[in-house]
């Protein structure tokens, strides 16, 4: 059931009226069994893998619990005769036997998803290197079908279960609580991926109905929809001409749809995320922040603290920091001060780290070279930002450059997207090797003219849909400016005039029924996201 | 106090650490940071600090960073 389909929109209205018609402290039970029932919809097949991860993670969390509970007790009791070597002891003794109840559980469930996902891409290049090696064996490649949103809920899911681990938070005894909490609907589909501390109270409480956060939600939703269907879905007719036949095409065209599927990207993944928000406003739930309008970003690090934000914080929390402060890049750290010296070997257990997380994000996004290379291509520029840091500010300040001023920033923005948008020509291209060749055309292919000469007309769009993309862009753009300046839009308008918030209302849904992209061959279901 | 202020200060010259006190909500520390400060803590004050300690609540001031590392002192 796709977000921006009637069959959605019914689904909603149905669901919120049944939320609030619901005595107050059954709200939850009634938002579960939404949930299930729009999972429902997707395949009652997959219903198996989501009972696994909540299953798994509800035992786990319960053991965890009651292991806390008894080591405080016993810990408190014991306390008085223990020195600090001795308390130091118990904690890794403890620490030890959480971990057991820890690791298989993370293994259960990333398991099921790296089987899901990459077992085809693992046995295919498998087989590819028996082959070079002429042996005589090939391994069985089994593609399956992945379950909606299994990347997004097992990535929650787990984030409280680490959170559990380390005491951040006490465990759900409900399992049906924790069920709510892995498979909320508006989240599900495409994140973001929420913390347990941030929703469990939303959503076990029974929210009161608040006009404003409902008026709110709408709101957000039509914008969603408006970047999904009048923006992305346009956006995205131009890229897949292009990429289809990227060969025909010469370099500016290849920019050009760069720079077009980095809108699309956006227009496509922030829409859904609005309207997952929005959805989630008229049940009263807050979600987290996904986005902080990225292509407003001044440097690669800065555009992935806007770019999907909840699974940054995620891989920063839960890999990062472990790896970062583990025993191993400690000693890392030291060895690399005596080899290469203060600057370098302070550097090296943040560096790496980095890198393995870009790695992590790269194959997160899907089971191809393209996307290890996507990984590895975000963790060069962002090692070599920090190396050479300090370098390019002594360069900068030689220069004379006057960084506090408009031009400045404006040209760091414009360096930050270049970069951004020959990664995101990575993902896009059906293979590694291609998009290096639409690199490659971007330089030596480059002939401005064709674009004053009708050659924008020939990449699947006419006049009439180009007018529209370059206007709705705009607005975009001038909505994203306005936010950067600290102006809440939607609370702004609440403060106009009656008669203004309705023309800005009305020509919201017009300009959706107007310029959506609709039509036959046209399939709503597709957000690009929800095949991560 | 005075020690921890100079490890601040030599990791990032640029913030008035005396002064902010939403040193992570701000943004004003990023992750980088925050793990090249926890290497100098462990170093200077000969203290464990693991994953677990890295929540903004402990390193949103230098307040906050001070009385982390003594409760990990007396742990």
């Amino acid at each position: 059931m796709a977000f921006t389909s009637m069959q959605f929109v019914m689904f909603l209205v149905l669901a919120v009226a049944l939320y609030y018609i619901t005595p107050k402290r059954y709200r939850w039970v009634t938002l579960l069994v939404v949930n299930y029932v729009f999972y429902y919809f997707t395949g009652i097949k997959y219903f198996i893998y989501l009972f696994a991860t909540t299953i798994s993670t509800y035992i786990a969390t319960i053991k965890l619990g009651n292991m806390i509970e008894q080591n405080k007790v016993a810990f408190q009791a014991a306390k008085a005769e223990l020195d600090r070597d001795a308390k130091k002891a118990w904690k890794a003794n403890f620490t030890k036997r959480k971990r057991r109840v820890l690791i298989p559980t993370l293994l259960f469930n990333f398991g099921i998803l790296a089987v899901l996902k990459y077992s085809a891409f693992v046995s295919e290049n498998l087989n590819l290197l028996l082959e070079k090696l002429s042996a005589p064996i090939e391994l069985p490649v089994f593609h399956f079908l992945l379950p909606l949103g299994i990347s997004f809920y097992t990535f929650q899911t787990m984030g409280y279960l680490i959170d559990v681990y380390r005491e951040k938070v006490t465990p759900e005894r409900n399992i049906g609580r924790l069920a709510l909490f892995i498979s909320f609907f508006p989240t599900i589909v495409q994140g973001p991926i929420g913390r347990f501390s941030a929703l469990s109270t939303q959503l076990f409480v029974g929210n009161d109905f608040s006009y404003q956060k409902a008026k709110f939600g709408v709101q957000l939703m039509l914008w969603g929809a408006f970047k999904k269907l009048v923006i992305a879905d346009r956006a995205g007719v131009l890229v897949d001409t292009v990429f289809a036949s990227y060969d025909t095409y010469g370099g500016t065209y290849i920019a050009v749809a760069a720079l077009v599927y980095c809108i699309q990207l956006y227009g496509d993944f922030s829409g859904g995320i609005d309207i997952a928000t929005g959805a989630a406003q008229l049940f009263g739930i807050d979600l987290e922040k996904n986005f902080e309008r990225p292509y407003l970003a001044t440097s690669i690090p800065d555009f992935w603290r806007r770019w999907h934000i909840t699974l940054g914080a995620w891989f920063r929390d839960y890999v990062f920091y472990p790896l970062s402060l583990s025993k191993f890049f400690t000693k890392v750290g030291k060895k690399g001060r005596q080899v290469f010296g203060n600057y370098i070997g302070k550097l090296l257990p943040v560096l790496i780290p980095q890198f393995i997380i870009f790695f992590l994000i790269g194959i997160w996004h899907g089971a191809e070279w393209k996307y290890i290379a996507f990984g590895f291509y975000n963790g060069t520029l962002i090692v070599l930002g920090i190396l050479f840091e300090q370098p390019l500010q002594n360069l900068v300040q030689k220069l004379k450059i006057n960084t506090a001023c408009f031009s400045w920033h404006l040209f760091q923005i414009l360096r930050t997207l270049v970069l951004v948008t020959l990664g995101k020509i990575i993902t896009r291209a059906p293979s590694f090797g291609v998009s290096v060749a639409m690199m490659h055309s971007m330089v030596v292919q480059w002939d401005t003219d064709v674009l004053f000469h009708g050659g924008l007309l020939q990449l699947g769009l006419d006049v009439q849909d180009l007018c529209v993309l370059v206007f709705a862009c705009l607005v975009l753009l001038c909505v994203s400016i306005l936010q950067e300046c600290g102006i809440q839009v939607r609370e702004t308008l609440a403060k106009q005039n009656l008669y203004f918030r309705w023309v800005i209302y009305l020509s919201a849904v017009f300009s959706l029924i107007l310029f959506g992209v609709y039509g036959l061959n046209y399939n709503a279901a597709d957000f690009i996201y929800r095949g991560f | 106090m005075e020690t921890l202020l100079k490890i601040l200060a030599e990791i990032r010259p640029d913030v008035d650490f005396e002064e902010n006190k939403e040193l992570v909500d701000s943004g004003e520390l990023d992750s980088f940071d925050i793990v090249t400060l926890v290497g100098e803590l462990c170093e200077e004050y000969d203290i464990e600090i693991g994953a677990d300690d890295i929540v903004p609540e402990n390193f949103n001031s230098a307040e906050a960073i001070m009385a982390l590392v003594t409760r990990l002192q007396e742990d």
